[in-house]
């Protein structure tokens, strides 16, 4: 099971290393953009942040504090040392990944949990696996169909929402998302990856 | 006068078509089933010296050309000149909503958001910053309530200000994605569409937008130095859902969350419905009552209409036999059948089908369909142009629209050969099931359905489509509202009314010119083979031929070719045979114009004749069958 602490661990500290890579204010926008997760995460995470004193808000635009400079340039360099280390084993792509996921310095099985994490996209459980009435995590829309990828975003099915099976049909499953009720077959549900997800 | 042309666009069944009601006035289509206006609906209205015209268009997600409906949108907002958009906004899925909004922006035209559903949100416990929502985006937010009117006039003024030029919000990419946009940009032609979207529809792999590039091999370049981010149309829509979702959180409130009572009714409904047994049977029950009450209340209807019509018809007297009048007489009792027959049946069955439209059964039904259309090929939402089609074949032939490809609105055009319609339910239950009795006409409605379901097995093989996958928003069950069912069966009609019944008259005149001069004798002769092989004595080639022109009068004329004694001058597996050969096939000119509108001349007559030619080679097959077997 995924908690959202944990999901906030990871969302605070990349929102530091990212403000430490860039060495600049960020705008709120852009951040979201860089760090695809879904908004309520992003925004208590820079709500704590915040709090803890390690950035500021002004406006539309968050910069790293004193304190938060310090933080961040940990996060860079342990980034970079990971990325380098996985590099002459991995490709680029995958090293960046893995990188990601060590420098976040949980416990081993938050680590087995966060490797099904959406940042680490490709995992979790097809939502033809997924039980009924309980909240998952959508990590992954997996389809090559970019036409069908891109109806199924702008429907309210994207990586980062919480989605509920409500029913199960012969022919696929009904799923409420965003206060609507989207009938998908079998086929497109396959494709997304969910993962159980618990507000803690 | 000013005039100002408007775009209203939104996700299917958020309340275009209300909204245009609340500003023009009850003429439009509202319905409570994700698609039905496949064609633009248009309307104005001169507000203090200004002409506003007013486009409704189909409902669409996001601007993208996966199907008919949302090519007809892109169409209008870019082949067209409008001076904005309207969109339509769901407050209680705003995220949604937005990234429409969004791209909309990134197209640069001007728009306002119409929020609509505001008092449902707040029931779910959603509160949305309409002015916060409208400083963040820098255009005009105005909640409305197409019902109470509310919101409708402020909706007015902020468009006589829509052409003012401002600066409005835009989604920035990622890095690599927005190199990519410029690297795009650069190659394009000159022309009115701004560069910026120009290359984003571009990378998001939309071909039409494709001609507008100097050079096509610019995708190929952009995409090889993207060796990091093979995905790149995926990370442009995850982004602009992103940035949509990352803005309606920060004006939206939530005040509670919790199931609400009528929610969970709602579930509890669609276990019903919806369920793996229950569901298919209680569509088929529906479908079954909705014909019984049909057939029942049709016949009634009928009756007092051909009594008005018919002593109508008779004030013109029928002791004066000039030829005018005679043709006069003919044409007349093609618009009595028309009027008595057909009227009452289609628009009953139209009434019907907008109250289950409107409750939100039709998409539950099209759910429930679709696990037995899949088995034969035939996509879930090829349920609702079918069953329109026992309605009126013409009308039906345009709704298969909201199919996604063009092959497969041809494919399901071609069911209609078998799909009986009004008409030919008339000829099946008031021709064969008169004289020959209803397990005849029963058997004409099995040996239609059985030449229809080898008709898909060899089309399958012809024509190949790629599967349309089940994907499909359920609206909440709703109390309809009779006044928009019974607008909307109305405008559903009127194809019916204004050309079927016009050429319905033709027809009759036709058959009446050809009888006074004698040519019908003349007429039947090069089609003896074709009676022969449909064992049938060679008039009654002429109810066939003129069934074509005008399917209703099938009937009269059979009976007036072989007199009223049809029991006598035909066997019953004459009669039977003859049904057949009436009901399979494209049914109508009118059918077939529609035909032609919708697939062009080529194949409309290409369906034609082969659905024609393959009913009568059933018949003729089928009838010999029967004598071998008995």
């Amino acid at each position: 099971m995924l908690k959202e602490s944990d999901v906030l661990k990871i969302v605070k500290e990349d929102i530091l290393r990212i403000l430490g890579e860039e060495k600049r204010k960020i705008s709120l926008k852009s951040m979201k953009a860089k760090i695809k997760v879904s908004p309520p995460f992003m925004s208590k995470a820079i709500k704590i942040l915040e709090e803890e004193g390690l950035i500021s808000v002004e406006k539309e635009f968050i910069r790293l504090t004193k304190n938060g400079s310090a933080e961040a340039e940990a996060i860079v360099k342990k980034h970079l040392v990971l990325e380098n280390y996985f590099k002459e084993t991995r490709s680029e792509r995958e090293a960046h990944r893995a990188a990601h996921l060590l420098e976040h310095q949980i416990s081993e099985e938050v680590i087995n949990n966060i490797k099904k994490l959406f940042i680490l996209k490709k995992e979790g459980v097809p939502l033809t696996e997924f039980g009924f009435n309980k909240k998952g995590l959508i990590t992954d829309i997996m389809t090559s169909d970019y036409k069908l990828f891109e109806r199924m975003i702008s429907m309210g099915i994207s990586p980062g929402e919480i989605i509920e099976v409500t029913n199960k049909i012969p022919n696929g499953v009904i799923v409420k998302i965003n206060n609507k009720k989207i009938v998908l077959n079998k086929i497109i549900a396959k494709e997304i990856k969910v993962l159980e997800y618990e507000k803690s | 006068m000013k005039n100002l042309k408007i775009l209203l666009i939104g996700q299917p069944n958020v309340g275009k078509s209300s909204l245009l009601n609340a500003l023009v006035g009850p003429k439009v289509v509202v319905s409570n089933y994700p698609g039905t206006t496949v064609e633009v609906t248009q309307a104005e209205k001169v507000f203090d010296n200004t002409r506003i015209k007013l486009v409704d268009t189909p409902g669409i997600y996001s601007i993208s050309d996966r199907s008919e409906e949302e090519k007809v949108t892109e169409k209008a907002l870019f082949e067209e000149q409008v001076d904005g958009v309207v969109i339509i906004a769901d407050a209680s899925s705003l995220e949604r909503s937005l990234y429409l909004v969004l791209q909309i922006l990134e197209a640069e035209i001007p728009a306002i958001i119409a929020l609509n559903f505001v008092e449902e949100a707040e029931k779910k416990g959603i509160k949305i910053d309409s002015e916060k929502l409208g400083k963040l985006l820098n255009i005009p937010v105005v909640p409305i309530n197409p019902l109470t009117k509310r919101g409708i006039s402020d909706l007015v003024d902020s468009l006589f200000r829509i052409k003012e030029e401002i600066e409005v919000f835009r989604v920035e990419y990622d890095d690599h994605v927005e190199k990519a946009i410029s690297e795009i940009s650069s190659q394009i032609k000159e022309n009115s569409i701004p560069k910026r979207f120009i290359a984003i529809r571009v990378l998001e792999e939309d071909r039409d937008f494709y001609r507008y590039l100097k050079n096509k091999r610019i995708i190929e370049e952009v995409k090889e130095g993207l060796t990091e981010h093979p995905r790149v149309a995926e990370d442009v829509s995850i982004t602009r859902y992103g940035t949509a979702s990352f803005i309606a959180e920060k004006v939206t409130q939530i005040v509670r969350i919790k199931a609400e009572k009528t929610s969970q009714i709602q579930e509890k409904v669609d276990n019903i419905f919806l369920h793996k047994i229950w569901g298919p049977f209680i569509t088929f029950l529906f479908l079954l009552t909705v014909f019984g009450i049909l057939l029942y209340l049709g016949n009634l209807m009928q009756d007092f209409l051909m009594g008005l019509t018919e002593s109508f018809s008779s004030s013109f007297g029928m002791e004066e036999h000039s030829i005018i009048v005679m043709v006069l007489v003919q044409g007349l009792t093609g618009v009595v059948a028309g009027v008595s027959i057909a009227l009452p049946y289609v628009f009953l069955f139209y009434l019907f089908l907008g109250l289950l439209e409107d409750v939100g059964l039709l998409s539950r039904f099209v759910v429930n369909a679709e696990r037995f259309l899949k088995k034969l090929g035939l996509p879930g939402k090829a349920f609702i142009p079918l069953a329109l089609g026992l309605g009126c074949t013409v009308p039906a032939v345009r709704a298969t629209r909201i199919l996604a490809s063009e092959k497969e609105q041809f494919r399901t055009a071609s069911l209609f050969a078998f799909v009986p319609c009004s008409s030919r339910i008339a000829i099946i239950m008031g021709v064969v099931g008169f004289y020959g009795g209803v397990t005849l006409s029963f058997s004409v409605l099995a040996t239609s359905l059985v030449a229809g379901l080898i008709w898909i097995l060899v089309i399958q093989k012809v024509i190949h489509v790629k599967s349309e996958h089940l994907l499909l928003e359920l609206p909440p069950y709703r109390k309809p509202l009779i006044k928009n069912v019974l607008a909307k069966s109305w405008i559903r009609m009127k194809d019916f009314v204004y050309i079927v019944i016009p050429l319905l008259a033709l027809g009759g005149v036709t058959y009446g010119v050809l009888d006074i001069l004698g040519l019908t004798e003349v007429l039947v002769k090069p089609f003896s083979p074709i009676s022969a092989w449909l064992g049938l004595p060679d008039v009654t080639i002429i109810p066939l031929i003129f069934g074509f022109l005008q399917k209703d009068l099938t009937g009269a004329m059979l009976l007036s070719v072989l007199g009223s004694e049809v029991s006598s001058a035909l066997t019953t597996v004459q009669i039977y045979t003859f049904g057949v050969a009436a009901t399979i096939g494209i049914p109508c000119i009118i059918a077939f114009g529609m035909l032609s509108k919708e697939f062009g001349f080529k194949r409309a007559i290409l369906l034609v004749v082969t659905s024609i030619g393959y009913g009568i080679l059933f018949a003729g097959l089928a009838w010999r069958a029967i004598l071998f077997f008995m």
